[in-house]
């Protein structure tokens, strides 16, 4: 049995380093290779996991709150396995594994944080057993790519219903996540953010959840804080937003950093991260609840969520020439709005740069980009000085920003990616803003790398001056 | 003032949808024809006859069952405006209840709203991908393209298609037709949405509208240089010489 997966252990290691050799960032190879060598590797290598797995899956923020937890469980002196680049297909979740064992087939470590595709939630865990699962949101993505959310939102449920002694962090502000806690029957942990006086009364954005999970009547909003995330009732039967355990008042920016009062189990903290974006204090909010549930010290969570420093493309920072530049990674309509609400949030005048790509990986359909709420950047573009589209449909992307009402003088298409990035970089604003499809994500990263010193205290990253 | 009405925007709303009604709204504004929006929904209160185009968008099958009920409702309403020259894009499910019936895989026929004679039966593959037609306007052909995802296959009976497809699958993958044309309805598969690139269909409806009214007014031109660009991109994949 051992000798098996040794080898597949050994295959997928191989399979990485021929990866690596060719160039190919291949993350989800070595687990495939493996899979082959041994198809019982991934639940061999993950039953020796000793205090436990946390899962996380939903629509947005998966990467940001896996790897938050990550941290804080590095900080607090575990050792831990995770899929940190979000290769999170079982291919990708098996690497991950295989590449930090050794090649007997061990491994060491005190937890795993692993996320997980929504579609392969069911695959996944009939291989490995987490003790936490915790759910972020539900929002449409590409349709093409995924099927509707109805269905995946029932396959996660069914296959949520196998697990035992398993406890959920939910959501309580999504209404689709929260009906978790009833239609599972497993013991849930909710977390939420209240209203505050900037929430809005009603939500332009499109919504998913307009009816109540359960009986179908309309849901009452007493107010949102972006998609169907809100305050909520159902007008017909008892479902409501479920009373938080942790919970956080008067959110707010201040300057790049996002902070909020934190109340659970009758204490009060303060939360705050050095990123952008209201989206991203929920991720810390998932993040802070998984790691309160496993026990970890308060005091420890807070200090590691405020070293929090983004992976690529998690509205990642670097500096160019003194100016700020942010790289976020944009794939379906609410996501992207709201990295659109927190560039408009942002203080001074701004470059911006949108790579729009249709392989695969992108989703061939992109009729989602005329969801996306750009008509926020015409309402006020004084502080925009250029919108430069690029990618291979970024004339598309250009052609849905002038029907956004953005001035066309400041649209410009340039072809070619390097052209694109340096166009921005170089541009008069005092901040550019790159936003990028799944496969241009890592060449958009590459060029802006050359171009920029990383703003990364990491030493191993100091190296890359242009 | 030219009125757009929005059928069920916050049910309707697959792929981009709304953008059908940007483009119509945003080329008016351009050319300082007043125009308003008026979105509808579950229930609440229309008389098509007061409106000049009106859009009927996809949705998931939950939604779509839901609209499918409240719109038999307004059945005889939008049929008696329809024969009167109201101008209607309906894109793929919405152009689908416009039809005779839908035949599901299980041999259950599903009334639609029969304003239009075609049907629908349920298909085995899902034609997804990119589509390029050739639609004729104002006595010339016109090539346009957008993205086609459905598994329904439309057969037309006594109406005209949309136009012929150049690229993709069209109504039903075998007979290369695409969408369906009947008075000012227009039916179409694609999305994309359909109207921001493809700016001559979205002319010829606003026309169409406008001539409704009694107004023979000759569209402006417009500086089109976005556009041509998002579809010239497309062609060019696809291998179509453009007309």
């Amino acid at each position: 049995m051992i000798f098996r997966l040794s080898a597949a252990v050994l295959a997928g290691r191989i399979a990485s380093w021929l990866c690596r050799v060719r160039g190919f960032r291949g993350s989800s190879m070595p687990g495939l290779v493996a899979r082959k060598a041994d198809p019982d590797s991934l639940r061999k290598l993950a039953a020796q996991v000793r205090k436990g797995t946390i899962v996380v899956s939903g629509t947005n923020g998966k990467t940001t709150t896996a790897n938050m937890i990550t941290g804080v469980l590095g900080d607090a002196g575990y050792k831990v396995v995770s899929n940190r680049e979000g290769a999170n297909m079982i291919g990708g979740v098996t690497s991950s594994f295989v590449m930090s064992s050794g090649i007997d087939g061990k491994i060491d470590c005190d937890y795993a944080v692993i996320e997980i595709d929504e579609a392969s939630m069911p695959g996944v865990l009939k291989e490995i057993t987490p003790g936490v699962v915790v759910l972020t949101n539900f929002f449409r993505d590409q349709l093409d790519r995924y099927w509707e959310l109805d269905k995946v939102i029932g396959v996660i449920r069914d296959s949520l219903r196998e697990q035992k002694n398993v406890v959920m962090v939910l959501n309580a502000d999504d209404p689709l996540v929260a009906q978790f806690g009833k239609t599972t029957g497993l013991p849930a942990f909710f977390y939420g953010l209240a209203g505050t006086e900037h929430s809005r009364k009603t939500s332009t954005q499109m919504r998913e959840a307009r009816f109540c999970p359960f009986c179908g009547a309309d849901l009452n909003y007493d107010f949102y804080h972006y998609g169907q995330l809100g305050t909520y009732n159902c007008l017909k039967c008892s479902f409501e937003r479920p009373k938080p355990r942790v919970e956080a008042l008067d959110a707010g920016v201040n300057g790049e950093a996002n902070e909020c009062r934190l109340f659970f189990d009758r204490r009060e903290v303060s939360l705050s991260i050095q990123v952008q974006g209201l989206y991203n204090l929920y991720n810390a909010l998932a993040a802070f609840s998984a790691c309160l549930q496993l026990g970890i010290d308060v005091k420890t969570i807070l200090k590691s969520l405020n070293n929090y420093q983004p992976v690529t493309g998690r509205m990642e920072k670097f500096s160019y020439k003194e100016k700020n530049v942010y790289l976020s990674l944009v794939k379906n309509p609410i996501g992207f709005s709201e990295v659109l609400a927190a560039l408009c949030a942002a203080k001074g005048s701004k470059d911006v740069l949108i790579a729009v790509n249709d392989n695969d990986a992108d989703g061939k359909d992109i009729s989602w980009l005329w969801d996306v709420d750009f008509e926020m950047l015409a309402s006020d573009h004084r502080p925009i000085r250029k919108l430069i589209c690029s990618g291979v449909r970024g004339e598309e992307m250009a052609l849905r920003l002038k029907y956004a009402g953005v001035p066309v003088e400041k649209i410009v298409v340039n072809r070619d990616l390097k052209v694109a990035v340096k166009n921005a970089l170089n541009g008069s604003a005092g901040g550019a803003y790159l936003f990028s499809t799944y496969t241009a994500l890592w060449n958009v990263h590459k060029i802006v790398k050359q171009l920029a010193d990383k703003e990364d205290a990491d030493a191993q990253h100091l190296s890359s001056v242009s | 003032m030219l009125s757009i009405c929005h059928l069920y925007p916050d049910l309707l709303n697959l792929y981009g949808d709304r953008g059908n009604i940007m483009a119509f709204h945003k080329r008016c504004l351009w050319r300082k024809i007043p125009v308003k929006t008026k979105c509808v929904s579950l229930g609440e209160d229309v008389d098509f006859s007061e409106h000049d185009f009106v859009l009927l968008g996809g949705g998931s099958d939950r939604e779509q069952n839901l609209i499918s009920s409240d719109l038999m409702k307004r059945r005889d309403n939008l049929q008696e405006a329809i024969e009167n020259g109201l101008v209607v894009l309906a894109i793929c499910g919405g152009y689908q209840l416009l039809g005779g019936y839908y035949l599901t895989r299980e041999g259950e026929s599903i009334p639609g709203l029969d304003i239009l004679d075609f049907y629908t039966q349920a298909g085995d593959r899902r034609m997804v991908g990119n589509i390029a037609v050739e639609v004729e306007l104002g006595g010339r052909p016109v090539q346009v393209v957008g993205f086609e995802n459905h598994s329904g296959q439309t057969f037309l009976g006594g109406i005209r298609s949309l136009g012929k497809v150049l690229s993709g699958n069209g109504n039903n993958g075998r007979d290369g037709l695409e969408g369906a044309r009947y008075k000012n309805v227009f039916c179409s598969y694609l999305h994309g949405p359909l109207l921001p690139k493809n700016n001559r269909l979205t002319d010829a409806l606003i026309s169409l509208a406008l001539r409704r009214r009694g107004l023979n007014y000759q569209l402006k031109s417009l500086d089109d240089d976005f556009e041509d660009q998002a579809r010239g991109v497309m062609f060019k994949r696809m291998g179509i010489k453009v007309k």
